[in-house]
């Protein structure tokens, strides 16, 4: 076995962090922990999967796994004991987390916080649920533990006491986040109970983790705080600068929050170090980033996890600690890599069956990385629930059923019927999503079918397009696609006028599980009505006004846009530029910000020898995403066509250097470098291009001829010469077959 | 203390509840589901019971009797009370025949799942509810085999009553399975068929 390279690791989650935020704040020197973090460690950005869903993504950090192996597939699942549905519990995770790894390898390890992490697991430690901080009561009524928020049992008492409620969050808390909360009028604008719910479960969170710290023995501990996630989404349209139609008084009230949570962050990240010690490795990640800037979107699609909108694909992570590099980046990690990289860190092996790899860039130097089958057959205590607590929703759902029909168990309301058939629903569509993001469409398209037939929102024909186009029929798709652009979906039915006008800030607070939103209450504030009946866990209003937010909404959840996008992809690739184009600039017209939008345009134009236009449309990406591998390699292919070299080398190398695995990254370095005159330096990355595409025939006719200067290997030239002309060979074949089959 | 007879439905917890009635335990029952020929001696339920999951205090009526409480609605019991448990526990093929025979009767159609599907599903929830009874410290359970009871009904109902802690007349209760005996051997039998 390797030798452990971490004392102690202490993992920390951030839920939506995002470095567009953290990075302008610790340049000014407001974040002085995270910089001096990533001053004495290694940063980079963190890819999300889709969907871009917490629950699931958090599970994938924990157990390296993407969510059809963890089992978690949604906020929302069944509940047979009261006919409804409840947020999804620790007992539907079907794997090993980290945490269940390390108790059962002996390790003393805490979790705090954790998404789905009710009721709490029987670690070898301590083990706090994310419903431990809910308020479920006003300040001055009891406010129990639910059961099962704390393991063990006997520590159940003192954790209580470390709880903060939102009803304690005072005047001299709020005051430096908001120093004109005296002008707000309370009774019309909720943002300040929603602030206090937020701080206070946080501080919770925060208490019960420096309590662990300060007095209990510890080789691992992961701590969950979801506040920036919360005061993002509820405070993100009030950040600088001012979007349109925010009103000058509420922005200067609210303009801070977003910054001062990051603030708040950053001590009490100040605190954890402190009391976690030198010799500890820190992990800090992120699930998600959030749109901070231009990409805010103005409104949310009114359906389940609508908010979803708001997140960015990039979150973060931050390591430091002995054997780590330090100050350096690291590239083209994901989050299940989170996972991988802890177990090597304490010397265990990562499990064939994860999803993620090692960050083996973050150590000074390579570690061994050893690996089994899985760790899931590894017998021994784990500190899992015992497999009998653990129940497939859609069995437990059956049961519920069976025994209403006996006339023993009161029939679910409309609403809780209608609750479960939405959570089962969507479960089955974020499965189908997970199965589309890792380029598993098989499985994906018997979940999406059987979706369809129920129901025909439009989003779920999109992905049933989507997926028909992986599957490489075309037609089908396009059949959906055509259908989707001729009749549009209706847009969704405008708020009620007073939501919609709603000038709330912090109206767009998570909902918290088990419809609890805390009741929080300041200054004998009452939470808003209504948001333990939805069907979404998720509940968002703007404060663009009425009208405007409207068609933001209605073109938020249009499909037109989408099917545009995907026409024009498939009109590319089927040589037919025209339409392409034509699809592409109507998407981009409807909605600019679609994901891919502006590379496909860029792509379409360079293929069409319109240079400057693809140079326009790949500066337009990096604007959306400045870390896009793809857009950094179209303007290679940009400054190729121009024939600025030193340019697109430059472009090229930053392209390989977010994403390594890129062979059209390398073979556009290859060319600019052959051109620059370096033609060593290009063989490398010729051959580096050919290795990760070995059909690549230019690269191989490049090596051919670079090979064939002089103090070049003739054999080698010879050898990819006659590749680049079999390969030639095969394509004409190829392109034979499928006309006479057509 | 509260004596909460459960199980699944068909298991055999109205013969319980029967048998503690007969005992001279006071029961919780508002007789609102009449006897039928799934169930000729009555139900022994509470129809306020079908709603613990949304309303957990209302148990608290239950002081000094014996309610009926389903498998699945056990879930639902707020701490603070002192409990009996008396789970009923038939074997599951037995009980989702009945369910079947009793569904048909009702005419509300058939399980949701296919016979096997429905039977693991029962199987999952039972560990299920025993998983928590185990996490339960302040439930005490007794377990009763409902085959045991029709074998050697006197020797389950003195077991019955020591469980309970009370002076119950125990050949009351076993005279309710006697009686019981001819039908409910009748009832697997068909089940089974």
């Amino acid at each position: 076995m390797p030798q452990p390279l971490a004392k102690k690791v202490l993992l920390i989650g951030w839920d939506a962090a995002d470095w567009k935020v953290a990075a302008p704040l610790m340049d000014q020197g407001l974040m002085p922990t995270l910089d001096d973090l990533v001053s004495h460690g290694v940063m980079g950005s963190l890819a999300t999967l889709r969907p871009i869903l917490s629950p699931m993504l958090w599970n994938s950090i924990a157990t390296g796994m993407r969510a059809d192996k963890h089992g978690i597939h949604g906020f929302m699942e069944p509940d047979t004991h009261t006919g409804g549905v409840r947020p999804v519990t620790s007992t539907s995770r079907k794997v090993k987390a980290i945490w269940n790894i390390l108790t059962q390898k002996g390790y003393k390890t805490h979790v705090l916080g954790w998404f789905a992490g009710h009721p709490a697991e029987p670690v070898n430690g301590i083990s706090v649920s994310d419903l431990y901080p809910y308020a479920q009561a006003p300040l001055d009524k009891p406010w129990p533990l639910p059961p099962g928020a704390v393991y063990p049992e006997s520590l159940r008492d003192t954790f209580a006491e470390l709880r903060m409620h939102p009803g304690e969050v005072t005047e001299a808390a709020i005051l430096p986040w908001i120093p004109k909360a005296a002008e707000i009028d309370q009774e019309k604008d909720k943002g300040l109970a929603s602030f206090a719910k937020i701080l206070a479960e946080n501080l919770s969170i925060h208490n019960a983790a420096t309590w662990i710290l300060s007095i209990q023995p510890w080789d691992f501990m992961a701590v969950y705080y979801n506040g920036i996630d919360h005061f993002c989404h509820g405070f993100m349209h009030l950040h600088p600068p001012r979007m349109e139609g925010i009103p000058e008084d509420k922005f200067e009230i609210y303009k801070d929050v977003v910054n001062n949570a990051y603030r708040f962050h950053d001590m009490c990240l100040r605190t954890l170090l402190q009391l976690a010690g030198p010799e500890a490795t820190v992990i800090l990640v992120s699930d998600h980033g959030f749109h901070s800037d231009h990409l805010r979107p103005r409104g949310i699609p009114n359906e389940p996890a609508g908010p979803a909108v708001q997140h960015r694909q990039f979150g973060l992570i931050a390591m430091r600690g002995p054997n780590i590099k330090g100050d350096e980046r690291i590239y083209g990690a994901t989050l299940l890599d989170v996972s991988p990289t802890i177990l090597t860190l304490f010397g265990l092996p990562v499990g064939e069956d994860m999803d993620g790899r090692v960050l083996v860039q973050a150590f000074n130097e390579a570690p061994e990385v050893t690996r089994i089958p899985s760790w899931e057959q590894v017998p021994g205590e784990c500190g899992m629930h015992p497999a009998d607590l653990r129940m497939d929703p859609a069995a437990a759902q059956a049961v519920l059923q069976q025994f209403v029909a006996l006339g023993y168990i009161q029939p679910p309301n409309e609403n809780q019927q209608k609750a479960v058939e939405v959570a089962v629903r969507e479960a089955k569509y974020n499965l189908a999503r997970v199965y589309l993001d890792s380029r598993r469409p098989r499985q994906a398209l018997p979940l999406l079918e059987e979706i369809v037939k129920g129901s025909d929102e439009a989003r779920f024909r999109q992905h049933l397009a989507q997926c028909h186009y992986m599957l490489g029929q075309r037609a089908e798709a396009k059949r959906i696609l055509e259908d989707l652009i001729a009749n549009p979906p209706k847009p969704p039915k405008p708020p009620e006028p007073a939501a919609a006008e709603d000038q709330t800030a912090g109206a767009a607070v998570v909902k918290p599980p088990h419809g609890q939103d805390g009741r929080a209450t300041w200054h004998g504030l009452p939470a808003r009505e209504g948001d333990e009946d939805s069907a979404s866990p998720v509940r968002t209003v703007t404060e663009a006004p009425a009208r405007q937010a409207q068609a933001e909404i209605a073109r938020a959840a249009s499909a037109t846009p989408w099917a545009e996008w995907l026409m024009g992809v498939i009109h590319f690739e089927e040589g037919n530029t025209d339409e392409a184009l034509a699809c592409l600039l109507r998407a981009e017209q409807a909605d600019p910000r679609l994901p891919n939008l502006h590379l496909r345009i860029g792509e379409t134009y360079l293929r069409r020898r319109q240079v400057d236009d693809a140079e326009r449309a790949f500066r337009r990406a990096l604007e959306i995403d400045g870390d896009s591998a793809e857009a950094h390699l179209g303007l290679a292919q940009v400054h190729l066509r121009q024939r600025q070299d030193q340019d697109a080398a430059e472009e090229s190398l930053i392209a390989v250097g977010l994403q390594h695995f890129l062979p059209l990254g390398h073979y556009s370095l290859g060319v600019a470098l052959a051109r620059l005159g370096h033609p060593h330096r290009a063989t490398v990355a010729f051959e580096t291009a050919v290795s990760m595409l070995p059909g690549l025939v230019n690269g191989h006719r490049w090596l051919a001829a670079l090979q064939a200067r002089p103090g070049g290997d003739l054999e080698k030239a010879d050898a990819h010469r006659k590749l680049a002309a079999e390969l030639m060979k095969r394509r004409r074949e190829q392109v034979k077959a499928v006309a006479s089959a057509k | 203390m509260i004596v909460i007879v459960s199980g699944v439905p068909r298991s055999g917890t109205s013969l319980a509840m029967q048998m503690l009635d007969a005992g001279g335990l006071p029961v919780l029952s508002d007789g609102l589901r009449a006897a039928d020929t799934d169930n000729p001696r009555g139900y022994y339920e509470w129809e306020r019971t079908k709603g613990l999951a949304q309303q957990p205090n209302i148990i608290a009526e239950a002081e000094g009797r014996a309610v009926k409480v389903i498998s699945s609605l056990l879930l639902a019991l707020p701490q603070g009370h002192d409990y009996r448990v008396i789970l009923m526990l038939r074997p599951l093929d037995e009980v989702l025949a009945s369910q079947t025979v009793m569904l048909r009767n009702r005419g509300t159609g058939g399980p949701p799942l296919a016979p096997a599907a429905m039977l693991a599903a029962l199987q999952a929830h039972l560990a299920q509810v025993n998983a928590w009874l185990r996490g339960r410290l302040d439930l005490a359970v007794f377990r009763m085999s409902f085959h045991d009871l029709l074998a050697d009904p006197p020797g389950q109902a003195e077991r019955m009553t020591r469980f309970v802690g009370l002076p119950l007349d125990v050949e009351a209760m076993a005279r309710q399975v006697d009686a019981s005996l001819h039908h409910q051997r009748s009832r697997a039998v068909e089940d089974r068929a």
